[in-house]
């Protein structure tokens, strides 16, 4: 069963605590992220969508960031997270 | 700024016990015990002050020391060997440092060309082909090499050393030093920034991706992130740094721009700046990672912006002994394992002029004391009982006996005091999330830091006033609006003060906010079943509800507070440590929260006197003289009670047997002896006891623990005949006898007190 995440406008430091929750709760489950409406990506909140990649690929689910907004996709750039969020052949192994 | 400076004070004291190792290495160098260890050591001592001056900006100091380091890290790995000569200049470079310290503290001068001279002849011991030895003796020489040194004040490690240049760890791996040079020579225009955020930089709402955003601005930047540190997604807290970045950038632009953007975020971000790239940084990053488990740990990772917090770890450790400046002995010098973090090394250097004692130690030489006192007691009374004249030899020998004993209790007793500023310190703080986390403005106001008490009751003030304060700015402050509607700051003020009173140490905190709503308290205290609806309760009376178990008057439950679990547990903690706490408060106006304590848990000077048989002792600070009262000086009031006119005033008469239920009746006060004494709250009152035995220093023994609370009495005592005294406790002996006829007294009032 694939279950989603809609990620806020602002993924800010009041982000972060619900956004882990979010995940947590969800974990086992397919997960399809939906990066659309993301205008602000903070450090904290990447953190939290770093580790959740990581578990999810020790799962062994799929877990995929679909449609990110340009905003993310620029931020990820910067934070030279790319590869681990936004390529699909991630692998789980640090980086 | 206060707090900066508080920290900067931390690090020259740890800049002192720095420097002592330092020494003490050095001399145990010099007896030939140079083990790796020793070297160790003292390197991590230059270190560590060189961290530690570059989070402040100790521009010379940080100089001096990275030129120190640099040789000391050549001969720890080796690369030069360590002769009878390297060891004196390294120890004439300690006491260069040491000045350079005491300069930095504001303490003397540095020789500047002494320093220049001593940093030339040390660059000339790590590389002997770029100056000759003999360049040392010129400082004229010696200065332009200095010059050329670019100085680079938070920890990392200077661009121009190239064996330096991975910037990332002193790794003693070996690294083929003509690559390096030459990916220098190339890369002019390429800097490597390392950039580790704390989780204060989040908190503090600043944001990483900014900063990368801004780096962005100097040049094309490619950033790698580290990941290696984060762990799993359960074990995540959300709101905790762990992702670090090394950021490759490419400008022509100098690091004091580069510097610039993390101008905001000093302290909150560990950063390091080095020129050149570091593609060998991210190999060895992953070699770290995979290949070298053992090395895995940065053992020296340079402490770069913000030093301070990892300082202290070396601090308490060592406490459980005093150290002597005994002579330097190598082996038990760096005991500690090599991998262990900045360890703290026990170097015993001499001149140290601070000792850390084992608090124990202390309190058993203060329990030590006591005994003394009570033996002094006992003797004097045997003494006494002999009838041996006051101007014999025997007599003066025993004066001198309790002065001498006198003297030895106030000395111990100064070890243990303390400022109260150690509490104080981190209030601000506090005040400043509370006030956040309630969107009220408050400011907070200290007096008196500086106010000595005993080190037992210090370490038990912090919960009762970190309740106090938040209770004020929870409750007492009002919001920025109402507060701007009330025609005030809209920025709420909250006073915290120490001050010594009687013998005693008060701190208040007061705020200048809405006051007590008695209404509202009366009618939470009565619905709550706290107190019965029909009773007619003083103003006091009701401020003093709050201090009810299960009280709360916060409409909803706050993070702050407002569980009902504040007061009634401030009131307890604060008993239990012999004192009382009371609340004035204004409508309108504000509140102010009193809270008296016994400066020593110890000693006390107390009249002893007698009152129906028993023996009490009163303490010598609450009283203003006695008397024996005239029959016309004693007016009656009421049904029972009556007044004592003293001078121009009439005081309320109270007698101690009476209300302590020694007695149903008192007898005539002009039979007895009349204590004038006076309250915490300034107070008048006229004990009446039977007879004065005299004055006398007695050690207070809790009755609490040895037997229970019992009111009107603080502690209880030993004499010198060996009976067991109780201390009055005045104060509530006065508000005992406020209260009306004690027989009837009303239980919940009692409870509420």
């Amino acid at each position: 069963m694939t279950t989603a995440i809609a990620l806020p406008e602002t993924l800010d430091l009041k982000a972060s605590g619900p956004l882990k929750q979010a995940f947590v709760e969800r974990r086992g489950q397919d997960i399809e992220v939906h990066a659309d409406q993301v205008r602000r990506l903070g450090g904290l909140c990447l953190q939290v969508l770093l580790a959740a990649r990581k578990a999810w690929a020790e799962d062994g689910k799929p877990f995929s960031i679909t449609a990110p907004s340009e905003a993310f996709v620029e931020t990820a750039r910067l934070f030279g997270a790319e590869g681990a969020l936004l390529q699909a052949d991630y692998q789980g192994a640090a980086s | 700024m206060d707090e900066l400076e508080a920290i900067k004070v931390t690090f020259f004291q740890e800049c002192e016990e720095l420097l002592a190792d330092l020494e003490g290495g050095l001399l145990a160098m010099q007896d030939g015990n140079d083990d790796g260890d020793t070297v160790n050591a003292v390197f991590r001592a230059v270190h560590s002050i060189k961290g530690g001056a570059g989070a402040f900006g100790l521009e010379p100091l940080v100089r001096f020391a990275h030129v120190f380091e640099t040789l000391l890290d050549a001969l720890r790995s080796n690369e030069i060997p360590g002769t009878a000569d390297l060891t004196a200049v390294l120890l004439r470079a300690s006491d260069v440092l040491a000045d350079h310290v005491s300069a930095a503290r504001g303490l003397g001068m540095v020789d500047m060309d002494a320093s220049a001279a001593m940093a030339a002849e040390l660059k000339a011991w790590t590389d002997p082909s770029a100056a000759p030895i003999a360049a040392a003796a010129a400082p004229a020489e010696a200065e332009p090499e200095f010059e050329g040194f670019t100085p680079i004040v938070i920890g990392a490690d200077d661009g121009m050393d190239d064996d330096d240049d991975l910037g990332f760890d002193f790794q003693p791996m070996t690294i083929s030093l003509d690559a390096q040079a030459a990916d220098v020579a190339v890369l002019d225009n390429v800097w490597t920034v390392s950039i580790r955020p704390k989780s204060d930089l989040y908190r503090k709402a600043n944001e990483t991706g900014l900063l990368l955003r801004e780096l962005a601005r100097l040049g094309p930047i490619q950033a790698t992130l580290d990941d290696s540190a984060l762990p799993t997604l359960e074990f995540l807290d959300a709101e905790a740094a762990y992702v670090t970045w090394s950021v490759r950038l490419e400008t022509e632009q100098g690091e004091e721009a580069i510097r610039e953007v993390f101008e905001f975020v000093d302290g909150d971000c560990e950063l390091e700046i080095t020129r050149g790239a570091a593609p060998v940084a991210d190999v060895l990053a992953s070699l770290m990672d995979v290949a070298l488990p053992e090395p895995a740990t940065p053992v020296e990772a340079p402490i770069a912006v913000a030093p301070v917090a990892e300082a202290p770890p070396p601090a308490p450790v060592a406490v459980s002994a005093p150290v002597p400046a005994t002579p330097p002995v190598a082996a038990n010098a760096p005991a500690a394992a090599p991998a262990a973090k900045p360890a703290q090394i026990e170097v015993p250097g001499p001149g140290q002029s601070v000792i850390r004692v084992d608090p124990e130690r202390i309190d058993r030489l203060i329990d030590l004391v006591g005994e003394l006192v009570i033996n002094q007691a006992m003797l004097a009374q045997r003494v006494g009982e002999y009838g041996i004249a006051p101007s014999s030899n025997l007599a003066m020998g025993l004066d001198e006996l309790e002065q001498l004993t006198r003297e030895i209790q106030d000395s111990v007793m100064a070890i243990r005091a303390q400022p109260v500023k150690s509490v104080f310190q981190r209030m601000p703080r506090l005040v400043r999330e509370v006030a956040n986390m309630t969107g009220k403005q408050a400011r907070l106001v200290m007096d008196g830091e500086n106010t000595e008490v005993d080190k037992t009751v210090i370490e038990r003030l912090a919960d009762p006033i970190t309740h106090m304060l938040r209770n004020a700015i929870d409750h007492g402050l009002e919001s920025p609006e109402e507060r701007k509607a009330a025609g005030k700051n809209p920025e709420g003020v909250v006073r915290l003060a120490a001050l010594h009173r009687s013998g005693r140490i008060v701190i208040e905190v007061q705020d200048d906010g809405k006051g007590i709503n008695r209404e509202r308290v009366l009618s939470i205290a009565v619905k709550k079943g706290l107190i019965s609806p029909d009773l007619t309760l003083t103003d006091e009376e009701i401020d003093n509800l709050i201090f009810l178990p299960g009280f709360s008057t916060a409409d909803k439950i706050s993070d702050v507070s407002g569980r009902g679990v504040g007061m009634d547990v401030v009131k307890r903690s604060v008993q239990a440590l012999g004192g009382r706490i009371s609340i004035a408060s204004r409508p309108g106006l504000g509140s102010t929260f009193t809270l008296s304590l016994p400066l020593t848990l110890a000693v006390l000077d107390g009249m002893v006197v007698d009152v129906a048989g028993e023996t009490l002792v009163i303490p010598l600070a609450c009283i203003v003289e006695s008397l024996r009262p005239k029959a016309e000086e004693i007016r009656p009031l009421g049904p029972t009670g009556s007044v004592l006119a003293v001078r121009d005033s009439f005081v309320p008469l109270i007698d101690v047997g009476l209300t302590l239920n020694y007695r149903d009746r008192s007898p005539p006060p002009t039979e007895g002896v009349v204590l004038l004494v006076e309250g915490e709250d300034g107070s008048r009152a006229a004990l009446v006891a039977d007879a004065i035995h005299g004055q006398r220093q007695v050690v207070i023994k809790s009755l609490e623990q040895n037997y229970q609370q019992v009111e009107g009495v603080a502690a209880a005592t030993i004499l010198g005949d060996g009976r067991v005294a109780l201390i009055l406790d005045v104060d509530a002996v006065i508000n005992l006898r406020r209260r009306g006829p004690p027989p009837p007294a009303d239980p919940t009032l009692i409870a509420a007190e």
